[in-house]
């Protein structure tokens, strides 16, 4: 009833006291187009296009990491890539999917510190002998290391994760 | 005296014991080996050699890392019962020799069992048991035990105490990666024991299930051949071959699983499979955490 009279709403000085009406009877919900559309106007035609999508598409968030940048050296964070062939030894240490070295700490039971080497492939055995030795000089003392054959990975008493990654990246991983 | 006596028995028992031993490969002397023992090595094809004169079908599009290098295996047709390889294709190393983790497969297996089970035991404790509301007779005086109701899990017909308790489910997930690497093993074995076979398309020339035994058998595949391809029509011929086989199972590419993998002897992959497989297990590798479910569109999704 409220809109068949509004169709015929003009928005002119004439129908202000209509307006005023309007505006009396706040207690009925009205659209707020009321105020603004013009009376007896055929519909616009419908015009389909798909130009405007790519601002859509741009916002869509990608699924994939990356490669990252070519850096000549070390970059300002610090982030060293690894080398462009892989160096020649018995084993290789896979970058993590962020390209990062996978060595981490491990804490549990409040005080046991632990180092964790991941994503080893090939002799680990090899590698266990190198991060024996290399901690040999760093500390001079032998810290106790656990090979995990199934999963290649290697765990090493005490927090070495600095010193592993600054050595590992020396070496070309 | 008894440590002189251990050790002049000692080395005899020493001797004794080191000689049940065999050495590196030789048979015991005492085995006896059935007359129609088949030994599958010397039936198979051996790997293409490095200098192998047929045409490489199919190149890995996936970027090999630079320490491995991709595998090789023959490509056959299906054409001809008794025909030669096609030529060879290159298999991603990511995929197909992934390090052999049997722990994954069992997981991943006995996730595919569990996850839907749902067990619909249900017994009644002795609240739900009809009856039992009253107290069957008096406290003290009576010269019988003492009871509160008839339907106590002492009683006969009464409701069982600690018993299956209504349907429950044993639903759980596995991390998204554990089971995409379960796959990736599971290729890997097959391919490790001679078990995978890469096909240029499922087209036979007979609809005859005879045909495709004849063929299993001539080329010595196994005894359960489970065929992939990526589309979800098959070709006539074979759909009606292997609608009679019981050993023989068509399932496309989305539906590859580790149980079907492991139920089955041998696997057979098309060459569109290949590069299906190869696309959807590698970007699992290089992927974000998920910023909102998969099944919402992303730029790069595969």
């Amino acid at each position: 009833e409220i809109y068949s009279s509004i169709n015929q709403y003009t928005p002119n000085h004439k129908c202000f006291r209509k307006l005023v009406h309007l505006h009396k009877n706040k207690h009925i919900n009205r659209p707020y187009w009321i105020y603004f559309s013009s009376p007896q106007q055929q519909k616009p035609a419908l015009i389909e296009s798909t130009e405007e999508f790519v601002f859509v598409e741009r916002l869509i968030p990608p699924s994939r990491i990356p490669d990252p940048p070519k850096h000549a050296g070390p970059a300002p964070s610090g982030w060293t890539p690894p080398a462009e062939t892989p160096p020649p030894l018995p084993y290789m240490i896979r970058r993590s999917r962020m390209h990062n070295i996978p060595v981490y700490t491990d804490l549990t039971h409040g005080n046991r510190k632990m180092t964790l080497v991941r994503k080893v492939e090939g002799d680990i055995w090899a590698l266990e002998k190198d991060v024996k030795q290399f901690l040999q000089e760093l500390t001079g003392k032998d810290m106790p290391t656990q090979v995990n054959e199934v999963t290649m990975t290697l765990r090493i008493k005490g927090h070495f994760d600095q010193e592993l990654k600054s050595w590992l990246s020396s070496k070309g991983f | 005296m008894f440590r002189f006596s251990v050790a002049v028995f000692g080395r005899g028992v020493a001797k004794r014991f080191s000689s049940s031993f065999p050495a590196e490969g030789a048979l015991p002397p005492n085995l006896q080996l059935p007359a129609n023992l088949v030994d599958p090595s010397r039936l198979k094809r051996p790997p293409p050699p490095a200098d192998c004169p047929l045409p490489l079908l199919r190149r890995c599009e996936a970027v090999v890392p630079a320490h491995l290098s991709p595998m090789q295996t023959w490509v056959e047709s299906l054409q001809m019962e008794d025909g030669e390889p096609l030529g060879r294709a290159e298999l991603h190393p990511d995929v197909f020799g992934v390090s052999p983790r049997i722990d994954i497969l069992h997981d991943v297996e006995k996730w595919q069992r569990n996850y839907k089970r749902i067990s619909y035991a249900h017994t009644k404790v002795r609240s739900e048991v009809r009856g039992g509301g009253k107290k069957p007779w008096r406290q003290k005086g009576s010269g019988r035990a003492r009871h509160g109701s008839i339907r106590s899990p002492l009683w006969r017909g009464g409701g069982v105490s600690h018993g299956p308790r209504g349907p429950t489910s044993y639903y759980y997930m596995l991390p998204m990666k554990v089971r995409v690497q379960g796959l990736k093993v599971a290729l890997s074995f097959k391919m490790a024991q001679d078990y995978l076979h890469v096909v240029d398309s499922l087209h036979i020339p007979t609809p005859d299930s005879q045909y495709l035994l004849d063929l299993i058998r001539r080329r010595h595949w196994g005894e359960s051949v489970l065929i992939v391809d990526v589309a979800e029509e098959f070709p006539e011929n074979i759909l009606q071959a292997a609608s009679d086989l019981k050993k023989v199972n068509l399932i496309p590419a989305i539906g590859l699983n580790v149980h079907s993998m492991l139920k089955h002897e041998a696997v057979v992959l098309t060459l569109e499979t290949l590069k299906f497989l190869e696309d959807k297990l590698l970007w699992h590798d290089q992927r974000y955490t998920p910023l909102y479910p998969f099944k919402l569109p992303y730029r790069d999704f595969p």
